[in-house]
């Protein structure tokens, strides 16, 4: 077989954490202590390197661009995105990976292997409108999760939480096929963009409908919008902090890349029924996330329980995003992601860098701890302002955007709602910075622990996030303009 | 090339000038904060003598820069910050009470005192830039962004209930501007802009209903913040808990924002609106002057009985604004300067008072006149201004205001004057009361006595802050024309539509 230089191109940037991926093992030999030390070293190092080279491939893509595809991979600006948005992630996770694993005292070289997989599936996700090829992808970055959730298997928590999510997620994919096969069945084909053209013809017929509620389904569990949250609090937890960070940030950003290619094409832009019923379940479920995440996350003494049911709000107001379903709304999504992946990050990595390993993650063991590492204070504050929607951070323009459409769509009740639950929202970011500055550390556990270990590279992360979502909120046209709407508009119009 | 610089770009400097040095603040460690108080304090001074030149040279009117910033979802924004009638005063009231603030709190904060400077001056940035903010977006940033810096300086130095009162306030204020932003996000979407001119031209087509939301969503925003009762409860809090720093600017000019927010922004987006709902506010109005007296009168902490106090009198200018009389507005006008230096003086002069006695109760005073004679000069100096005694300034402001409610259109509106005047009467009954009870009298030799400890007057410091405000309060009293005269016309264009007997003026205009 002969592949051209226009399909390499197309499939390069899946290789590279592919291959990756495969080399990670290898270097995963038990040797003695010393050369151990060496070895891990080389690991971290070739995944940091892997994703760097893919990182400037798809920038390199990106600056001329070039939009190759090879079958139905299709990797057009909205790919080069959601990859360089993935990556970022992933080299963010890694970076605070090294430093956790070491607090944990559980360095092995299957983590980094996993996350590579799991890396490959999400491009693969977000670059393809062929539903074969999504499931592929799908199947591709959850399997590594389960793993990764259960990292720390000495811990029985970790274990309990893999499993759970295992068994939850497979349910998800396997209705997702389902979704994909009924589709397939009416309408005779994978790719979403032909099936735009199909439907109209087969009017409302219930299949059909209970095809697009399936597939929508393995979607929204990954994006984990009530009422299929259950998994993700107890998966968070368990699961190494920065593992959580990159579950909450990547996972919610590729299933929302992948349902941006192919909703407008195949499923929202009906007119008729379909349209109206896939909108009101959307608003159902964006409705319930922004209530039920919020109000759970108001009860929560542990900050990674909170960070997870914060995480389901933010399902809540990108849905939002996908009820007002314009090219706008879309922009805003992309850019409401970029700015959660920072805040997000930062807010899961100033765990690993104020050095709270295992359950040690209560709002007790933050108290007092902004005055000893002032940097890293400021740093929290600006992802906790952000996440909470507060000028002038880069959350706050998400919101922003996705509200403007909305109201702009006419549906001002939902956005009277999402900012009331942004306000509840405040109460609890804030619980935060109250414990980092507000309160005295516990004088008892203070004398007791071990002396820390330096978390500097996941500490440098912190600073990045920070200073970034400070860069997105003075300069927000950059990126929303620059690569968010090119991004959106140049792929969806390849699919009109 | 620098003045040619400054004269074209003197606004942005003014608002950005605060953010830079606190940032640089925040920079210092903590062993140098002496330095960085000094420094903060230099630079706060430099930017209210720049101002004040600057100001004073051009008469006010030429300052305008308007450029564009970026478009987010399809909507420009600019970048529009104007000096005219309406802001000029509050603009240079923000920089005089700023350094004078940091100069009457030096020693009051032990802890961090420079992380306190360098917040200070980031808060006057906020002021600043609303105050300036032409373009309602840019005015919405700049209003979010005073509420951080004054979040912290009440959660990191303020009293027992910190925590509570930094919650509370943080959570008013933003429950009123999030559905404010929605509002915003409206009408700019379907006026495409975020001017405030285009933005009026679209609002009159809306039908009355929607109309009606909208306004009522911006004045719930701007309401919290004046506030206006029953809204007020934050404030009490917030008052009693933030550091003096905090509760000088808070009431200085923080409040001053809601009251400017209404003149500026809801008034002429939406005049239909604001003729319709004018009543309403009034009557609150003149609830929150009666109430706030009464409750006020009821306090036995100093300082609480000047935080409600500052209910009574911001009540006094919504009653002026809601009036919709030029005299009225203008009384509104001087009144928010009144209030803001009054207050803003009574909030120094407790905290001078707390960081002698470390209490702050009433019961714990008497007798203070003959430990600091000084002291006691000042401070009935600065309560005569406050009830509106004739020959100061509180006297010309609320004389106009009652004046404009009496003569205005509203119906119930010599009712409303005739109340609001009693509102007079219980201020000087609460802020005498207090002073006979903390200033005269023998001296306090009970077991918590405050008064034991006050064995210090006024240092040089602090007579050097309390100067310049009586300067002004007996200037303002005796010649306020120096202080509404630039906003008599500007106010008279705003308010010319809402009369009566507007239509037919309008069509001999337009004949």
């Amino acid at each position: 077989m002969n592949l051209t230089p226009d399909q390499v191109s197309a499939i390069m940037a899946l290789l590279i954490p592919g291959a990756a991926a495969c080399l990670l093992p290898l270097a995963a030999i038990d040797k003695d202590q010393a050369t151990q030390k060496w070895i891990r070293a080389a690991m971290f190092f070739i995944a940091l390197f892997a994703l760097m080279g893919c990182f400037f491939y798809v920038t390199s893509l990106w600056g001329k661009g070039a939009q190759p595809s090879f079958g139905p991979v299709r990797f057009d600006r909205l790919a080069q995105f959601a990859t360089i948005f993935i990556l970022i992630t992933a080299a963010l996770a890694v970076l605070q990976l090294w430093d956790h694993l070491h607090l944990e005292g559980w360095v092995k070289g299957e983590t980094l292997s996993l996350l590579m997989f799991s890396v490959t599936g999400m491009i693969l996700f977000c670059s393809s409108s062929n539903l074969m090829v999504l499931f592929l992808g799908l199947e591709l970055l959850s399997i590594p999760l389960y793993a990764l959730t259960g990292t720390l298997r000495q811990n029985h928590e970790a274990l309990e939480g893999g499993v759970k999510y295992f068994i939850t997620g497979a349910v998800a994919s396997s209705c997702f096929l389902m979704g994909a096969v009924l589709l397939y069945g009416m309408t005779g084909t994978l790719d979403a963009a032909v099936m735009a053209s199909i439907m109209p013809r087969l009017g409302s017929d219930p299949v059909m409908l209970i095809g697009v509620a399936l597939l929508l389904l393995g979607f929204l569990f990954k994006v984990s919008a009530v009422p299929f949250h259950q998994w993700t609090p107890d998966v968070y937890e368990a699961a190494p902090h920065p593992i959580s960070g990159f579950m909450s940030v990547a996972t919610k950003g590729a299933a929302l890349f992948a349902l941006i290619r192919i909703f407008p094409a195949a499923l929202l832009r009906q007119e008729g029924i379909l349209q109206g019923k896939v909108q009101a379940a959307l608003i159902l479920v964006a409705v319930l996330s922004l209530i039920l995440g919020n109000l759970t996350a108001l009860t929560q003494t542990n900050v990674k329980r909170m960070l997870a049911y914060s995480s389901i709000s933010h399902a809540g107001y990108l849905i939002l995003g996908l009820v007002a379903g314009t090219s706008q709304a879309f922009i805003g999504m992309g850019f409401y992601l970029v700015s959660y992946l920072a805040m997000n990050m930062g807010a899961f990595g100033l765990l690993t860098a104020l050095g709270l390993a295992g359950d040690r993650t209560g709002y007790d063991d933050l108290r007092g701890m902004g005055w000893k590492r002032p940097e890293l204070g400021f740093a929290a504050i600006l992802c906790m302002f952000s996440l909470a929607g507060i000028p002038p951070t880069g959350g706050f323009y998400g919101k922003y955007m996705i509200f403007r459409e909305l109201v702009a769509q006419g549906h001002v009740s939902l956005a009277v709602l999402g900012v009331l639950a942004s306000l509840v929202s405040v109460a609890y970011y804030l619980r935060v910075v109250v414990a980092l500055f507000l309160e005295k550390p516990l004088g008892a556990t203070a004398g007791t622990d071990k002396p820390h270990r330096v978390a500097s590279l996941a500490s440098g992360t912190v600073l990045v996030c920070g200073l970034l979502v400070m860069l997105i909120g003075i300069f927000p046209s950059l990126l929303s303009s620059a690569f968010a709407q090119r991004a959106v508009q140049e792929s969806l119009n390849l699919l009109k | 090339m620098i003045t040619a610089w400054m004269n074209t770009h003197l606004l942005s400097f003014l608002v950005f000038a605060p953010l830079v040095l606190g940032l640089i603040l925040l920079c210092l460690p903590e062993r140098l904060a002496p330095m960085a108080k000094l420094l903060g304090f230099l630079g706060a001074l430099a930017v209210f003598v720049i101002s004040l030149v600057h100001f004073l040279r051009l008469g006010g009117y030429s300052y305008v820069e308007n450029l564009p910033w970026m478009t987010l979802v399809n909507i420009p924004v600019d970048y529009h910050l104007t000096l005219d009638g309406l802001n000029f005063w509050l603009v240079l009231l923000t920089t005089f009470l700023t350094p004078l603030t940091l100069l009457g709190t030096w020693n009051s904060l032990k802890e961090r005192a420079g992380l306190a400077f360098a917040l200070f001056l980031m808060l006057e940035t906020g002021m600043l830039g609303a105050l300036l903010a032409q373009d309602l977006f840019l005015f919405y940033l700049f209003w979010e962004a005073m509420l951080l810096p004054m979040y912290f300086l009440i959660a990191l130095w303020g009293g027992e209930e910190r925590r509570y009162a930094s919650l509370k306030f943080m959570l008013y204020t933003l429950a009123g501007s999030l559905l404010w932003l929605v509002a915003l996000l409206y009408l700019a979407g379907k006026a495409g802009s975020f001017a405030p001119a285009l933005m009026a031209q679209t609002a009159q087509a809306f039908p009355a209903r929607v109309q009606g939301l909208l306004f009522l969503a911006f004045a719930l925003a701007f309401a919290i913040k004046v506030p206006l009762f029953p809204l007020h409860t934050w404030l009490p809090d917030a008052h009693t808990e933030a550091p003096t720093m905090g509760s000088v600017i808070l009431a200085g000019v923080l409040l001053k924002l809601g009251t400017y927010g209404f003149l500026r922004f809801a008034l002429p987006i939406f005049p239909k609106a604001t003729l319709h709902y004018a009543q309403p506010l009034a009557i609150l109005a003149v609830i929150a002057i009666i109430y706030g007296a009464l409750v006020a009168m009821a306090q036995k902490d100093i300082k609480k009985l000047v935080a409600y106090s500052s209910v009574s009198h911001m009540g006094f200018v919504m009653l002026g604004l809601a009036s919709l009389t030029v005299i009225g507005t203008q009384g509104a006008m001087l009144q928010m300067l009144n209030h803001g230096i009054s207050t803003g003086a009574l909030f120094l002069l407790v905290g001078m008072l707390y960081d002698r006695a470390h209490t702050r109760m009433i019961a714990d005073f008497g007798g203070i006149a003959s430990r600091m004679p000084i002291f006691t000069f000042f401070f009935l100096v600065v309560t005569l201004s406050s009830i509106g005694l004739p020959l100061t300034n509180g006297f010309v402001g609320e004389f106009w205001i009652l004046n404009g409610t009496f003569t205005s259109s509203l119906p119930w509106g010599r009712v409303f004057a005739s109340v609001a005047s009693l509102g007079v009467l219980l201020g000087a009954v609460y802020m005498l009361w207090m002073v006979k009870r903390a200033f005269w009298g023998p001296e306090n030799t009970g077991e918590h006595s405050g008064t034991g400890h006050l064995s210090q007057d006024l240092n040089s410091r602090e007579i050097a802050v309390m100067v310049p405000i009586v300067v002004l309060i007996f200037w303002m009293g005796l010649h306020p024309q120096t202080f509404t005269a630039i906003s008599e016309r500007p106010v008279a264009e705003l308010l010319a539509p809402l009369q009566p007997s507007a239509p037919t003026q309008l069509a001999e205009v337009a004949r």
